[in-house]
């Protein structure tokens, strides 16, 4: 195989699949990793980014989007609430047991003492067993679970105990001095927004995203033969020019008209002049070149202009 | 501009699409309740459609199809991902853990445990000193100057202490009282064990504190206690579950400093590595210690303050001391051929 040129340029699209590609790619030529699947260093001059990619030993590489301090933090809060809430309600479950039992048959201070024995009990589940008992089992606490995040090995692999035991432990080192300060200066510091506990545990905190149904964009409504006219044949956009022209199809229908014709109209002018072909309204030029380009040398491409197919048949 | 693939997406998707979604329905299943919710014949179909789906996701990210068709093979060979690898060779379960599944017992945290210990023999050494040499030292200047124990701990927490030891166990303890102290004894001494073991990320030096400064504490309390004439009923509470105990503290102390003096000296590792290398592997010594300790905590409440005679706490309590060394020394200790089998490389 040709290897492609190593500098990696990091595509500004949505998603810079050209840029793992690339990745990918260097790391055919270089020598084979000892590990089965590992997590892909980041170039020292790739853009900062919240994307975890991690190339399976099926070498093809996928991603994961890290969670930030904001979001974890609410799902910490979450959990909070989840476990002084009950706490909170155990406690008085015992108080009113307590006095309950002690008024019918005596004896309400034995029961009180063994209530507070078992909520001293409890609080150290609270702080210690809850977390990993959570991770353990389901990846994901509770609060998690609100904030749609789960943990994960940078390997892309649910965690085990071990792992949850250990970045749960480690819990004690990140609040450190006050309030998860010294948690929230290492996933600063680190590239996948680890905290201490992670980077013991090998962990990192994922964004759970549902996959979304595939609704490939339409031209609508259908080009018209005028329109097709000058329409060239051949269209080839870059990477990153498709990937900009997607993401702004995708997101028309949250803009407004006139924001809509000015984005177009900043985005149009290279792309018509490099085919000569401009219409006079710029969004409709640019869905058709990109329709073009999507389909150039597919067999669903448009129908050829006219023009030409009397010029085929002829 | 790079070859496109001839195929539309909607044709691409109409002909893979009954694989994904087969794919996304065991991968669930496998996530939401283990491998053995899938017959033989499923489990098998879960490494080719795996296979494949990374194949699509390859295919459609060179073919240029749509984000959204992208983004969905990319989730999904991430979930094809961790079902398949995330796959565990021990059984679930409380006993898995405990005992693991091979025959030996291998992998299982009773086992685990004290082959840790064993490991960083050195570092278990090291917290040993640190703890008991205050505690010695303390508790000898104590006993020469009482006055000094309160620089160490508060003189109205002493105070009560002295006079709860002089009353002796005659009173006994009853067992909701036993019931609460035990509660407490779990929830302060675990976290204190846990703690301990926590901060030895600092280069070993939270551990170094917390094992200097409990040891110091325990000593005063005991030169205090011992200097008010109620040495004995104090040894006498303490032997029971003190080999528990403290010997937890000193092992989950020693655990972080092993961690610490992973970043310190990291050999010819990264830091990174050599930092989660030592903690995957000394993860057992704090789940034993907090096992420990919770047993400990049980003796505490229930027998140690009880009014069962001092001759049979000083038996049992040395008893307990004599297999808590036992279990530590000798249990998971491997045969010589298991030793000679074990591949080149890998850390004895």
């Amino acid at each position: 195989m040709e290897p492609i040129a190593t500098r990696v340029e990091v595509a500004v699209g949505p998603r810079p699949e050209s840029a793992l590609a690339a990745r990918s790619n260097d790391r055919a030529d270089a020598p084979p990793a000892s590990g089965t699947d590992a997590p892909i260093d980041a170039p020292n001059d790739a853009p900062i980014d919240t994307i975890l990619a991690i190339e399976t030993p099926e070498h093809v590489v996928f991603e994961h989007r890290l969670a930030g301090p904001a979001r974890r933090l609410l799902a910490y809060v979450v959990d909070l609430f989840v476990c002084y809430g009950g706490l909170a309600v155990l406690g008085l479950l015992v108080m009113l047991g307590a006095f309950a039992i002690g008024t019918q048959l005596g004896g309400g201070e034995a029961i009180q003492k063994l209530g507070v024995g078992l909520l001293l009990l409890a609080l150290f589940a609270v702080q210690w067993v809850y977390f990993v008992v959570f991770e353990t089992l389901r990846g994901r606490t509770p609060g998690k679970l609100v904030a749609g995040l789960r943990v994960v090995t940078i390997t892309g692999r649910p965690i085990g105990f071990a792992e949850a035991v250990l970045r749960n432990l480690l819990r004690a080192a990140d609040a450190l001095p006050t309030g998860y300060l010294l948690g929230f200066v290492a996933m600063a510091l680190s590239p996948r927004f680890q905290r201490l506990g992670d980077l013991v545990a090998g962990t990192v905190v994922i964004v759970v995203e549902r996959p979304e149904v595939p609704r490939p964009l339409l031209l609508w409504p259908p080009p018209a033969p005028w329109e097709l006219e000058a329409l060239p044949a051949r269209v080839a956009l870059d990477a990153e020019e498709r990937a900009a022209l997607e993401l702004f199809f995708r997101r028309r229908g949250t803009l407004g008209e006139g924001r809509e014709r000015e984005l177009a109209e900043m985005i149009v002018g290279p792309i018509a002049a490099r085919y000569g072909y401009r219409l006079p309204d710029s969004v409709r030029t640019l869905a058709l070149l990109y329709e073009r380009a999507l389909h150039t040398g597919r067999a669903d491409a448009l129908p050829p202009a006219p023009t030409q197919v009397r010029g085929a048949t002829s | 501009v790079s070859t496109v693939s001839r195929v539309a997406e909607p044709a691409f998707v109409a002909r893979r699409r009954a694989d994904w979604d087969e794919l996304d329905r065991l991968a669930r299943e496998l996530r939401a309740r283990g491998p053995k919710s899938l017959a033989a014949a499923q489990l098998a179909r879960v490494g080719p459609l795996h296979r494949d789906v990374c194949g699509d996701l390859a295919h459609a990210q060179s073919a240029r199809y749509s984000a959204p068709l992208v983004d969905r093979l990319r989730l999904l060979t991430a979930d094809g991902h961790a079902a398949l690898y995330g796959l565990r060779p021990r059984g679930r379960g409380l006993r898995g853990a405990l005992f693991g599944s091979g025959a030996d017992g291998s992998g299982g945290l009773v086992h685990a445990f004290p082959r840790a210990v064993r490991r960083h023999a050195g570092a278990m050494a090291l917290a040993a000193a640190l703890f008991f040499v205050p505690l010695i030292l303390g508790a000898l200047v104590v006993l020469r100057d009482p006055t000094f124990a309160f620089r160490i701990v508060p003189e109205s927490m002493l105070k009560p202490l002295a006079e709860h030891y002089a009353q002796g166990f005659s009173g006994g303890r009853s067992a909701d009282e036993g019931a609460l102290m035990a509660g407490f004894y779990v929830n302060n001494n675990v976290g204190i064990a846990l703690r301990c073991f926590a901060l030895g990320i600092f280069g070993g030096l939270g551990s170094a504190f917390y094992l200097v400064f409990n040891g110091l504490a325990i000593g005063a309390i005991f030169g205090y206690v011992a200097s008010t004439g109620a040495g004995d009923n104090i040894a006498t509470f303490v032997i029971g579950h003190g080999s528990l105990e403290l010997g937890a503290i000193v092992l989950s102390g020693g655990a972080g400093l092993a961690l610490g003096w992973s970043i310190v000296a990291p050999g010819d590792r990264t830091r990174l590595a050599s930092l989660q290398a030592v903690g995957r592997d000394v993860v057992a010594i704090v789940g034993g210690a907090a096992v420990m300790l919770v047993m400990a905590a049980a003796i505490e409440g229930f027998w140690s303050g009880s009014s069962i005679g001092a001759l049979t706490k000083r038996i049992v309590g040395g008893g307990l001391f004599l297999l808590v060394v036992a279990y530590l020394a000798l249990v998971g200790r491997e045969g010589r051929e298991a030793r000679e089998a074990r591949p080149e490389g890998e850390a004895p």
